[in-house]
């Protein structure tokens, strides 16, 4: 199987602080790859890192056929980039989705509005088509009937199956997710677990950050455990999540299990 | 950014003064004459709302005999003169006090008509009759006026009034025993509101006359003399004099303030029409594209661009808006720079909405939650999209109602206009005011105007908060 996404010896500090070490992983195309790790190991810090919306201190990622040399991207004192390293950026951020924790969809615009808007205004689909496509997708995530809805009318299980509708829109060959259940009621987890377990059966590529072990351990291909910003375990999930060889692993999951 | 606009809009610069050859006698084919408009009765407009008064007939007639055209640029007293330095107009015609400051710093034609001090009682007073006998007694006077010196100067304690309608009332009322005035300007007023209960007894021997003025140099004065010579032997000065102080000019006395209002209705309809709305309207949307320009160049990472947004809010807020304007009407034109009466209040007004909306604007980008920035860029968006699909019409919700109150503040500060001669709907109760003394009733009116406008934007602005406010959770 080749690989989709490769990542070679990410980094990144904040100040003084090295929240991601020197992390190196591959994502094989069509497998769903869980990055699981105690709050503030650097997953979202890492998942974003893929998506470049922070962007690495330095680090290789290679995504289709868009490489990036992280280090090369220099930005001016003031946070300014190259026209070239701006282009770079957003062919890179195309190929790759992402789902929110807290959703961010667009308040102003309705759940069809959310789906289009990308389709429409960056890839510049006829309206007509984008519109097709975007019912579809909504109906795909169950929410046929909720089209017209505004953000604030939707369910927060319901905001986020439009979120992952709004990412699905744009095609990437690679979905990421951060937590995409944490911000939700218990009772409403379900239903985004299941959207996203279907799109994994479809043979999407998926990078998903998640503290449902239960949920990982069903879709995942593969489990990163991340600490202190470095990969400490990684494998099958069954190996991985149920027999931990390593005793930070173990410390996690046992953690896990007595709430 | 300032010099920027000013490039921008010089575009619109007003064409050279006057190409046209000059005539033989030195004076232009046009020659632009500044006077008030709101000046009865040497210039004021009549009842079919028509340039007239002693001073406006004067120098037509002057014009006429000379072969030159006579413009007539309305402008306040008080920027008169920096409107003839600045070459907006070539000769003032408005009761200009000959003097020897002026005399100096002008260039005065000889005299057109003169006029003393009277002093005026109560029509039941026998014991005043001349100044001597103002010893003891109360005189209502404007108190930084000569008139008030006068008065002093013969013993009288001085009451102080601002205008000659208090004075009048004052008189009737018992309330000061006399008035020294203008005679001219005591005259009109008994004109025009009629000569019940009081009295005219003496003149001083204090005599002032008034002269044209032109820019020093201006080599007019030798023509105008000739015809201001002419006309008085001819009897023509003495025809006009009759014509606005003699006993027939009474014919609009006692009109009520009822009948004023209702009289100024459309022409103050018409001035609203014609440059309130359409400057509130030009200065609110071209200062609602500054406020934007400015505000994102506040937030921009670029130092120099966000330091002259910085300097822009920080002058605009910091400094007056009739100084603003002032700047832009009689500055600008200093350094060569000229603008029409409106496009030069569109751009203070505009520039000032500009640094006002801008702050406005930038905190309610700020408001927006950078999820939302994040969102935009992971589907694809570049910044100006973002802004475009994503911020700007999230943060419009935020600013609407601010920049509501910016625009109410518009409306009214278009009034400020009236200083520099824009005919705005302020400017034209002014005008209406002056020949009738009813200030108050017209104001009061003018305000009525204000008022609604207010009222009616305010009515639409909810509507559009209503809109804006469509997709957030009630
Ligand atoms: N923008 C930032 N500036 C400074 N420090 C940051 C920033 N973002 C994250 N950090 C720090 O980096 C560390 C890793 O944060 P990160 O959000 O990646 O953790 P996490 O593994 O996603 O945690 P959680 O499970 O709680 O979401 C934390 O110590 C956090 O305080
Ligand atoms: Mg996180």
């Amino acid at each position: 199987m080749t690989d989709l996404l490769q990542a070679t010896s990410l980094a990144k500090k904040f100040g003084d602080h090295e929240v991601i070490k020197d992390v190196s992983f591959s994502v094989p195309r069509g497998t769903v790859t869980a990055i699981v790790g105690p709050s503030g190991s650097g997953k979202t810090t890492l998942l974003r890192g893929l998506n470049a919306l922070e962007r690495p201190d330095s680090g290789i990622v290679q995504i289709a056929d868009v490489s990036v040399d992280f280090a090369k991207i220099r930005a001016s004192r003031r946070g300014r980039l190259g026209s070239a390293d701006r282009a770079l950026l957003r062919r890179y951020q195309a190929h790759s989705g992402m789902v929110f924790q807290g959703h961010n969809l667009f308040p102003h615009r309705t759940a069809l509005q959310n789906v289009t808007e990308g389709p429409i205004v960056v890839q510049r689909v006829p309206a007509a088509e984008a519109t097709e496509n975007a019912r579809a997708l909504l109906a795909k995530v169950g929410l046929a009937d909720h089209a017209d809805k505004f953000p604030y009318q939707l369910s927060g299980g319901q905001q986020q199956r439009v979120g992952i509708a709004r990412a699905l829109a744009l095609e990437p060959d690679l979905l990421l997710f951060d937590e995409p259940t944490s911000a939700l009621d218990p009772e409403l987890v379900g239903e985004v677990l299941d959207v996203i377990r279907q799109l994994a059966k479809e043979g999407r590529t998926m990078v998903l950050v998640t503290h449902e072990i239960r949920f990982a351990r069903d879709v995942a291909d593969e489990v990163l455990f991340i600490d202190g910003g470095l990969v400490v375990e990684r494998g099958r999930p069954r190996d991985v999540l149920d027999h931990p060889k390593h005793e930070r692993t173990q410390a996690f999951l046992r953690r896990l299990l007595e709430v | 950014m300032l010099a920027t606009l000013f490039l921008l809009a010089g575009v619109f610069l007003a064409p050279p003064a006057h190409a046209a050859t000059d005539k033989p006698s030195g004076l232009p084919k046009t020659l632009r004459v500044g006077t008030e408009g709101v000046y009865p009765p040497f210039s004021y407009y009549d009842a079919s709302d028509k340039l007239t008064g002693y001073d406006v007939d004067y120098i037509k007639e002057v014009g006429k005999r000379l072969g030159v055209q006579v413009k007539f640029v309305e402008t306040p007293w008080d920027s008169m003169f920096s409107a003839l330095q600045s070459k907006r107009i070539d000769l003032v015609a408005n009761q200009v006090t000959l003097n020897p400051e002026r005399k100096a710093k002008y260039d005065l034609s000889s005299p057109y008509i003169s006029t003393t001090g009277v002093l005026v009682v109560a029509s039941d007073n026998k014991s005043i009759k001349s100044l001597k006998d103002l010893k003891g007694k109360r005189a209502g006077e404007n108190i930084t006026s000569n008139w008030a010196a006068t008065a002093k100067k013969n013993g009288a304690t001085v009451v102080g009034v601002d205008a000659m309608d208090k004075a009048i009332s004052a008189l009737t009322q018992g309330r000061v025993d006399a008035i020294v005035n203008d005679k001219l300007a005591v005259k009109n007023y008994l004109n025009t509101k009629g000569t019940k209960g009081v009295k005219i007894v003496a003149t001083t021997d204090d005599k002032s006359e008034s002269v044209f003025a032109a820019r020093r140099g201006s080599s007019y004065m030798p023509a105008i003399d000739k015809e201001i010579r002419a006309m008085r032997q001819d009897g023509t000065s003495q025809k006009l004099y009759d014509k606005y102080f003699g006993a027939k000019a009474a014919e609009k006395s006692g009109t009520s303030d009822w009948q004023v209002v209702k009289d100024n209705a459309w022409p103050m309809l018409k001035a609203t029409l014609k440059t309130t709305i359409p400057l509130t309207v030009v200065a609110f949307l071209i200062g609602l594209l500054i406020a934007v320009l400015v505000a994102l160049m506040r937030r921009s990472s670029v130092l120099v661009l966000s330091w002259i947004a910085r300097v822009f809010i920080s002058i605009i807020r910091g400094t007056p808006l009739l100084v603003q304007l002032v700047i832009v009407f009689y500055g600008l034109p200093e350094i060569g720079i000229k603008f029409s009466t409106f496009i030069s209040a569109a751009i203070a007004l505009s520039l000032n909405v500009g640094g006002y909306g801008a702050e406005i604007v930038r905190s309610a980008i700020s408001s927006v939650p950078d999820g939302q920035w994040e969102a935009a860029e992971t589907i694809g968006m570049d910044y100006r999209t973002s802004l475009r699909r994503v911020i700007l019409p999230q943060a419009s919700r935020i600013a609407v109602p601010p920049l509501g109150n910016t625009l109410l503040s518009l409306v009214k500060d278009t009034s400020l206009t009236s200083m520099i001669l824009a005919l705005d709907l302020f400017h034209q109760a002014q005008i209406a005011a002056a020949p009738t003394y009813s200030y108050f009733a017209l104001y009061c009116a003018a305000a009525v105007y204000y008022w609604v406008i207010c009222f009616i934007l305010n009515h639409f602005q909810g509507r559009l908060e209503t809109r804006l406010n469509r997709y957030v959770v009630r």
